[in-house]
């Protein structure tokens, strides 16, 4: 099969196509510039961020600092499950959080079929579609992002980026340094579809439930300010 | 897969006798229009958006071999094999082989309208794997037996009744009755999950392939495409060799795109964008990963005037504008691809004679072209292919000779209008007190549904010439 | 495709227009023709009737036979090719001639194709936007109380034909459209399409027929007489009530001649 089937496809490409050189190529692609980019919803980047957290479905909070963090999301476990247990990656990020203020009790590592929690702190957060974005690693195994009930993702304010342009340019720094990540995960929203009868139901596959805490210096107001432009 | 396409009239027929089918579709087509223009109302730049992804299209076209090389290049240094298949057949066994030589015998599968194409599941069963569809409106046609009705709703022809129908008797329910649209969706989660958790082999599509970094771009909102892409130990990814863009930004760029004209959201649920094999420091993911890039006849495609239907970025738009798709509903064209974009790919990738009918299964209403993100001319297109049936001597005969003689005679003005006015005079004569026909000689197809409405009397050039010929004699007379 | 220049400076008052009467209008509705004639005479027009005219090649086009249709459209361009304006009173024929001439034809009968298609207009948007037509002194002679506007599909999408035929109905028979709620989708009609899949087609012609009764109109209006041939001739099979119009013949108020469809 495979080598008589790429050279006799490469050679009907080359024969139909002009040939131009490498540089040529890359220069007339440089030259077409970049895609137009949606209006934001709002002009402040974290009430923008939100919104469209909200219009995707999610669930969100915004917090100062770790120790508010660790507290919303012991909150949020407590009074979903009755459970101070969650599993999250090895992210040192997360590992340095003083979870024992909260009486939350992390696991560190990939998530176990029949846990229901993970928590996953996000690379990104992308303004333009309201997606948090990470990629897979020690931090971040896939598992912990597809298979628990709820998936709760927190985002620092300084890695919102406006759009996905952005998005990929952190994403080459990393490439430039590490070497290119196994996956790279813009999550937006619970799982869903509408297979039948054209029906949204979430939890098609994924998480039933996405719930994302901006962390940071987020302006008083902008998550209610959300709440009212997003319509929930 | 198995084309019926040489029947699409017969099988729009029966299509349109199911009223129940019939009505689910009508609801869908008021539906469906209106997510997409909620969507990108307020995007003021949609238009240059379009302009501007088709400008890329064109140009990842025009140097297919440079980008599919660097494409392949950077998939490899990623860790991937890379096979080109020329055809279906080819495909089917590459996959195969790598199932064989993993010793593979559950594959949990992705959508993907190509392996559709090419008939991956029934080539792979005929070997003896099992093989689970796990995208919802996939597995639940994958159970019935059936194929997609559309390219992103596959199962939308279905109702939730006959859903239910189909888990009570596949699924051991016990006493689990499934009343809501909710329990139907939890039912099969957990069939799937544990077909996740138990699969060797996991093979998706790719929405995009990008060239200047190896990685592919998988867009769902179930999220089990990226399950596929991530349990399995072995991670086959098959798709077309147009499907290759220059940079990552603008595949993202076409998501915008993509995303609004098929299911009105701004981005799905999951947009993920895959290397290749498990590294070092992962926790999971699969240790070995492949790329299977198909041609089958794409490379004539390039090479014709059709070139611009490899833009097509398959979001289904043209099908949910399509008057005609939703009359007859998606298994009435025959093959995998529907609609106004399937009218012209069936015979593009089959062949014009198997499938003469799909290009005449339009009004030119233009309403397909006008949503389509690609700006792909679909109607001139089909206008096109019907040229070309028309110089094979593909459509019938008898309407060919027919239009031939109303064109010589419109040629020649003065024998028209005395033939034309002596046929009207007739008609007007049988006609004009009823004032439409019920039936008529050589307008079965027109009275078949609707009276063949009379003329006025007199043909308007005929009255008009008559008046003319009378201005002139009065000004003789005076 | 180069889109035609359809600027234009001053109103044409007293302008040679050439009128397309299309073929359908000359065999089945010549009274269309008439009521065209008069518009663009009340709107100051000095209109032509060029006598070798008879059809726009639109059946061989459509039909894929590009060879028939060729010549066709080179006898239409060398016809017309004085006229000040040419005055089409359809969307579908006025289309095929704006655009698809030039897509069909190559050359020098590309570009003459090209200054055809800039100087012709469907008729509603030359009474509407070109000739600025004003109402006639006399009050409307009849008192119709609603009236539902089907769009033909070539006017709408390839012309842009929306509000014009609206505009008029207001400021000249001072009519409100009562409009459809599908009023983007396809009567069925598509040239010879109706007659080579009549049950697709009948079952497309029927939702519109639908979608027009459930306006409560007790009139369809339409520019082009392809799709309201159609819908009339449905509406009689299934023994609807409603009269269906061509929309030059409301605008001229000229409804003592039945409507589409119906006897003396």
């Amino acid at each position: 099969m495979s080598t008589s089937a790429r050279s006799e496809i490469f050679a009907r490409l080359r024969d139909i196509n002009h040939q131009a050189s490498a540089e040529r190529i890359e220069l007339d692609r440089q030259a077409l510039g970049s895609a137009p980019v949606p209006k934001p919803p709002a002009s402040e980047i974290c009430e923008a961020f939100l919104v469209n957290v909200l219009k995707n479905k999610g669930s969100a909070d915004c917090v100062s600092n770790r120790a508010e963090a660790v507290a919303a999301i012991g909150h949020y476990i407590y009074s979903h499950f009755r459970s101070h247990r969650l599993v999250a990656g090895n992210d040192p990020r997360l590992a340095a959080m003083p979870w024992r203020d909260a009486g939350v009790l992390p696991r560190f590592g990939r998530l176990e079929v029949g846990e229901p929690v993970a928590l996953s702190f996000a690379q990104l957060g992308v303004v333009e579609t309201g997606a948090v974005m990470t990629w897979t690693g020690k931090s971040n195994p896939a598992a912990n992002n597809l298979l628990p009930e709820h998936h709760i993702v927190l985002v620092d304010t300084t890695d919102l980026v406006p759009d996905m342009e952005h998005a990929w340019g952190r994403i080459k720094q990393e490439i430039d340094q590490n070497g290119p990540p196994r996956g790279i995960n813009f999550i937006a929203g619970p799982s869903s579809t509408a297979d039948i009868e054209g029906q949204l139901v979430y939890g098609a596959h994924g998480p039933r439930k996405w719930h994302v805490i901006l962390m940071g210096k987020v302006p008083a107001e902008a998550l209610s300010r959300a709440r009212t432009i997003a319509g929930v | 897969m198995e084309q019926h396409s040489e029947t699409f009239l017969d099988n729009a027929s029966a299509a349109l006798k199911n009223s129940a089918q019939a009505e689910r579709r009508d609801v869908i087509a008021a539906f469906a229009p209106l997510i997409r223009s909620a969507a990108i109302e307020g995007f003021d730049e949609f238009d240059n958006l379009r302009k501007h992804i088709k400008r890329v299209r064109q140009h990842s076209l025009d140097h297919l071999e440079y980008y599919l090389g660097q494409f392949e290049y950077q998939a490899v240094q990623n860790g991937n094999h890379v096979h080109f298949a020329r055809n279906s057949d080819e495909l089917n066994s590459t996959v195969l082989d790598i199932c064989q030589q993993h010793d593979a015998k559950r594959i949990a599968k992705g959508k993907s309208m190509v392996t559709e194409e090419t008939g991956l599941n029934a080539f792979l069963q005929s070997a003896g794997l099992e093989v689970m569809e796990t995208d919802l409106g996939e597995y639940i046609i994958q159970q019935a037996g059936e194929t997609p009705s559309h390219i992103v709703a596959p199962a939308l022809h279905k109702s939730a009744d006959e859903i239910r129908e189909l888990f009570q008797s596949k699924h051991d329910l016990g006493p689990r009755e499934l009343p809501e649209t909710v329990d139907l969706v939890s039912e099969a989660r957990d069939i799937l999950r544990e077909h996740f958790l138990q699969a060797e082999v996991g093979i998706i599509g790719a929405n995009a392939l990008i060239a200047e970094n190896g990685y592919s771009m998988l867009v769902t909102n179930e999220g089990n495409g990226d399950l596929c892409a991530n349990l399995p130990r072995v991670l086959i990814v098959c798709t077309t060799i147009d499907r290759v863009l220059p940079l990552a930004q603008d595949a993202t760029a076409m998501l915008r795109l993509l995303v609004r004209s098929a299911t009105g959201q701004a981005q799905t649920c999951y947009t993920s964008f895959y290397s290749g094999p498990r590294r070092e420091s992962d926790l999971d993911g699969p240790i070995e990963t492949h790329f299977v890039l198909l041609d089958n006849k794409r490379s004539d495609i390039l090479a014709s005037d059709y070139r611009e239907m490899l833009e097509c970025i398959r979001c289904g738009a043209c099908l949910n504008h399509c008057p005609i798709y939703s009359s007859v509903g998606g298994h009435a064209y025959g093959w995998v691809y529907p609609g106004p974009m399937g009218s012209i790919l069936t015979p593009l990738l089959t062949s014009l004679e198997q499938s003469s009918a799909l290009p005449n299964a339009c009004t030119s209403c233009g309403r397909c072209a006008e949503v389509c993100p690609a700006d792909i001319p679909l109607p001139d297109m089909l206008r096109d292919l019907r040229h070309e049936e028309n110089s094979q001597k593909l459509s019938a005969g008898r309407w060919r000779l027919g239009l031939k003689v109303h064109a010589w005679l419109a040629r020649h003005p003065k024998l028209y209008h005395a033939l034309t006015g002596l046929a009207i005079s007739t008609l007007h004569l049988f006609g004009h007190k009823r004032g439409s026909f019920v039936r008529l000689p050589m307008a079965g197809g027109w009275t078949s549904q609707r009276d063949f409405p009379a003329p006025q009397g007199k043909t308007f050039m005929q009255q008009h010439q008559a008046r003319l010929k009378r201005i002139a004699r009065q000004q003789n007379e005076h | 495709m180069n889109e035609p220049d359809r600027e234009y400076s001053s109103p044409p008052r007293g302008k040679r227009v050439a009128l397309f009467v299309t073929c359908l209008a000359d065999l089945f509705r010549p009274s269309v023709a008439f009521a065209s004639i008069k518009l663009l005479e009340q709107a100051g027009c000095e209109v032509s009737v060029p006598l070798q005219q008879t059809c726009c090649g639109q059946p061989a086009y459509n039909s894929g036979d590009y060879e028939e249709a060729v010549p066709l459209a080179q006898q239409v361009i060398t016809m017309l090719q004085d006229a000040d304006y040419v005055v089409v009173p359809s969307g579908s024929c006025a289309g095929m001639i704006c655009h698809h001439y030039p897509k069909l034809l190559e050359g020098v009968w590309r570009e003459r194709a090209l200054e055809l298609a800039a100087k012709t207009f469907e008729l509603t948007v030359f009474l509407n936007d070109i000739a600025q037509i004003k109402p006639s002194k006399h009050k409307p002679s009849h008192n119709i109380s609603s009236v539902a506007y089907h769009d033909g599909c070539a006017g709408l999408r390839e012309l842009d034909i929306h509000d014009q035929p609206r505009q008029l109905l207001q400021k000249l028979c001072g009519i409100e459209v009562s409009e459809l709620q599908q009023s983007e989708v396809c009567c069925g009609f598509g040239g010879t399409f109706c007659a080579k899949m009549p049950e697709i087609s009948g079952k497309m012609v029927d939702d519109k027929l639908n979608d027009v009764l459930a306006t409560g109109a007790d009139m369809l209006a339409g520019g082009d007489l392809g799709c309201l041939l159609n819908i009339a001739g449905r509406a009689r099979r299934l023994g609807e009530k409603i009269e269906v119009r061509h929309v030059a013949e409301l605008l001229y108020q000229d409804l003592d001649t039945p409507a589409i469809g119906e006897g003396d």
